[in-house]
């Protein structure tokens, strides 16, 4: 509880040591997803029983509401391509006016905003519930695995991923009922895999080539501790875009100026892909489609693909210049994702940073991998020394101010968690009414940034012009995920709002969600609501013995330490009456109690870090 | 909330000045984020896993608060009491902000005329400009002449902000 239990960390998980926590690291891509574990520093990814390991980000929806992922879903593609949802992490946190491109399924806006809807047999479906699906079916993978349900997974995103995005993350792992120890940035996952910080300082590049998404971020690594300096990237660029140059290069070849039929352009998507795959290891290759029949060599094909590697290259410059360094101090470079496979990426990204490549683990798999390696050491599986990452807010956050103009208040590059707050006062006398709206984007219009979330500040008493202070707290956690507070100071009175981004779904929706197709009793929930509430007061009762067994007699007057034993024994009679709204209370009111000694521990605790003791001194 | 009482410096160990030696500061507040850090509290209680993310949010705040030498200066004088944020025109001598035009208007030519080689030479010249700010600004307020060094970081203010401008410009030219 509170900060009492910051001295030791350790403690706070007392089952640690004794039983294996079972935490599965999961990259949910835009072509394939994947799912790993790992024990005492070794991850492997899990696969099926055909040695499938990457899971396609493919689900499928029958009449009958059966739900199929994975390679049987892209197979039933083939012929049923309305119900098959592909690339749906394109749609996470996106608004219907936001798809530019023509999908095989049909969406809709939705009317109440946020997310379009996938028209489907089984009805619509949000990009949320279609993620879920993918992720429910990962998770079977690693309960499998253990024989037993999971503690908890690291879910990695794109460092380019916005707020809107990593929410809806968020929310498709609460509907596939998955415990979120993180989210983890894919750039920071692969550096942790390579394991690149048991080095003296490197500043390295992450080069993501995926499926649909280009991602590049520049980390600076020592001794554990992994710090995103700057990422850039393109969210719509990548190894589909190297594919459609072939079909393209095809369509010209072969003189074909018809519309295709979906089939078609399923066979010609097939086509590239297999001529490229060809031609990592090829000089050149034959390709045929319907009639026609040539040969495509490897220089063609560079030349095909070169104005798209340009821009990834373009993107690196930008998070050089962001971070402020010099190409030269880039020490080593790690590819990631599959399109990192074609020798000419390779040969232009070594070519222009001019540093050590690492292709040696599968650049399909490194992101997993990574992400079980941290998700094992969250979970509280120790196995060495703890690693430390530090990451940034990829996009800036700010609000709408006079002329429709965006004032940024946290920018991009920013170290998270970050709290960041601003004062505003009326214009008007008696005003009682404040709008604010919370946008993200790099942009000085507006309309050219992304509208996070809309709110109202009400209630504020009144006062003449100018006399109302309104303080408005932006905070955004580990995850880059951002609640927004905001209270009136000159009064003294402060109401205090959370704001949820609109393209986030509301807890109440997810709430639904679930329930619907739980069906759960109501009962059930209130014995729920007991259970955890007497959890969380012995876990108060636990906690602050043992601070006061530590700290209680140096840092308490005797009055103040008889106040708070006195507390504990009052909850310890309350806990065994079943009153679940009194136990609550209860809990609550010996925490606040406990605040100042929590203080005062946080001096103490911060002096001795500071007073030259190593950190594992720290913790134990 | 809890909030500690240490100030930014005495957060990190290091003395009150100007001055901040950046490896200590580095390794400092990797040790402090090594305690707070939200990932250390992944299977905590709601209100504790709150609690170390407005310490680390604070923590992170409170350095790059002291590595900007920008936002330093202005943590030194909001430390003797003097909101470095209030304006005031007696602050800037009209010296220096016809100075300022003046480099305004230099940047806005080399940016019309795509003068790449002319936005360095500007800029190297706002750096030199800068450099010396900083100094006077370091001894008015070793001095305790808090009236200069806040006119001081005012002027520093115009002259970040230039700079910003100028790396704008070239990102533009440059086509970054």
């Amino acid at each position: 509880m509170a900060l009492l239990s910051i001295s030791e960390p350790g403690q706070s998980t007392p089952k640690a040591h004794a039983v294996k926590k079972r935490a599965v690291g999961i990259d949910l891509g835009t072509t394939n997803s994947l799912v790993a574990v790992a024990s005492e520093g070794h991850a492997h990814t899990l696969c099926d029983h055909e040695d499938h390991c990457l899971v396609p980000s493919v689900v499928h929806y029958a009449a009958d509401g059966k739900v199929t992922v994975g390679y049987d879903a892209a197979l039933k593609g083939v012929d049923d391509s309305a119900n098959t949802i592909s690339s749906v992490k394109r749609l996470m946190g996106r608004g219907f006016e936001d798809i530019h491109y023509d999908l095989p399924y049909e969406i809709e806006a939705n009317e109440n905003g946020g997310m379009p809807l996938i028209k489907t047999a089984a009805g619509k479906k949000s990009p949320v519930e279609v993620s879920a699906e993918i992720l429910k079916s990962l998770v079977l993978r690693g309960e499998e695995e253990f024989g037993d349900e999971l503690d908890g997974a690291v879910i990695t995103v794109p460092a380019y991923f916005d707020e809107a995005q990593r929410q809806a993350t968020k929310d498709a792992a609460k509907l596939a009922g998955i415990k979120v120890l993180r989210l983890l940035g894919e750039p920071t996952a692969a550096a942790i895999a390579y394991g690149l910080d048991r080095k003296q300082e490197e500043t390295v590049i992450i080069y993501d080539l995926g499926g649909g998404t280009f991602d590049v971020s520049l980390m600076r690594l020592e001794r554990g501790v992994f710090k995103v300096l700057a990422t850039g990237g393109d969210a719509a660029l990548g190894g589909d875009d190297l594919d459609r140059t072939v079909i393209q290069w095809i369509l010209a070849e072969a003189g074909i100026e018809d519309d295709l039929s979906y089939s078609q352009l399923n066979a010609l998507a097939r086509i590239a892909r297999h001529a490229k795959h060809a031609l990592s290891d090829a000089d050149s290759t034959v390709v045929s489609f319907e009639h026609w029949s040539g040969t495509l060599s490897r220089e063609q094909f560079n030349n095909l693909i070169d104005s798209h590697i340009d821009k990834t290259i373009k993107a690196c410059r930008r998070v050089l210049r962001d971070a402020k360094v010099e190409l030269s101090e880039i020490s080593d470079v790690v590819m990631v994702g599959g399109s990192t496979r074609t020798p000419r990426v390779r040969e232009r990204v070594s070519e222009f940073f001019g540093a050590e490549v690492h292709t040696e683990i599968d650049p399909d798999k490194v992101v997993a991998v990574g992400a079980a390696l941290q998700a094992d050491v969250l979970a509280g599986n120790k196995y060495g020394d703890d690693i430390l990452l530090l990451d940034v807010i990829p996009l800036s956050l700010g609000i709408e101010t006079m002329g429709g103009l965006m004032e940024k208040i946290i920018p991009r590059n920013t170290t998270i968690p970050v709290a960041r707050a601003q004062q505003f006062t009326t214009y008007k006398d008696g005003q009682s009414v404040m709008s604010l709206h919370v946008l993200q984007g790099e942009r000085e219009l507006v309309s050219d940034c992304r509208s996070l979330a809309k709110f109202e500040l009400r209630d504020i008493p009144p006062m003449v012009a100018g006399a109302a202070i309104i303080e408005v707290t932006y905070q955004v956690d580990a995850d880059g995920l951002m609640e927004v507070h905001a209270r009136e100071l000159s009064t003294g009175i402060a109401s205090s709002v959370v704001v949820k981004p609109s393209y986030g779904l509301e807890d109440r929706d997810i709430e639904k969600m679930i329930t619907d197709s739980y069906a759960a009793a109501a009962s059930d929930k209130d014995a729920r609501s007991l259970q955890e509430n007497k959890v969380e007061a012995q876990r108060i009762i636990e906690s602050l013995q043992s601070a006061l067994a530590l700290d209680g007699k140096n840092l308490l007057s005797d009055e103040e330490y008889a106040e708070l034993s006195e507390g504990i024994e009052k909850l310890h009679i309350i806990i065994d009456s079943a009153d679940s709204d009194a136990i609550h209370q209860a809990s609550e009111s010996l925490n606040e109690a406990s605040l100042v000694f929590a203080g005062r521990r946080m001096n103490t605790q911060i002096k001795t870090a500071l007073a030259g003791h190593s950190i594992e001194e720290v913790e134990r | 909330m809890i909030e500690t009482t240490l100030n930014h410096f005495e957060l990190f160990s290091l003395p009150v000045s100007f001055q901040v030696e950046e490896a200590v500061l580095d390794q400092e507040y990797k040790k402090l984020q090594a305690v707070v850090h939200p990932d250390r509290f992944v299977d905590a209680d709601d209100r504790t896993r709150l609690q170390a993310l407005q310490q680390t949010s604070m923590v992170n705040d409170a350095y790059e608060t002291l590595k900007s030498p920008l936002k330093r200066s202005a943590y030194l004088l909001k430390l003797h009491d003097i909101d470095a944020e209030e304006h005031n025109q007696a602050h800037l001598q009209e010296e220096f902000l016809l100075q300022q035009l003046e480099m305004r208007e230099a940047l806005e030519t080399l940016i019309d005329s795509d003068d790449v080689e002319g936005l360095d030479a500007l800029k190297k010249t706002v750096n030199r400009e800068k450099s010396a700010t900083l100094e006077l600004f370091e001894s008015h307020f070793l001095r305790k002449d808090f009236t200069a060094a806040k006119s001081n970081y005012n002027q520093l203010q115009f002259l970040f902000k230039l700079l910003d401008e100028i790396d704008k410009a070239e990102e533009k030219l440059l086509d970054y």
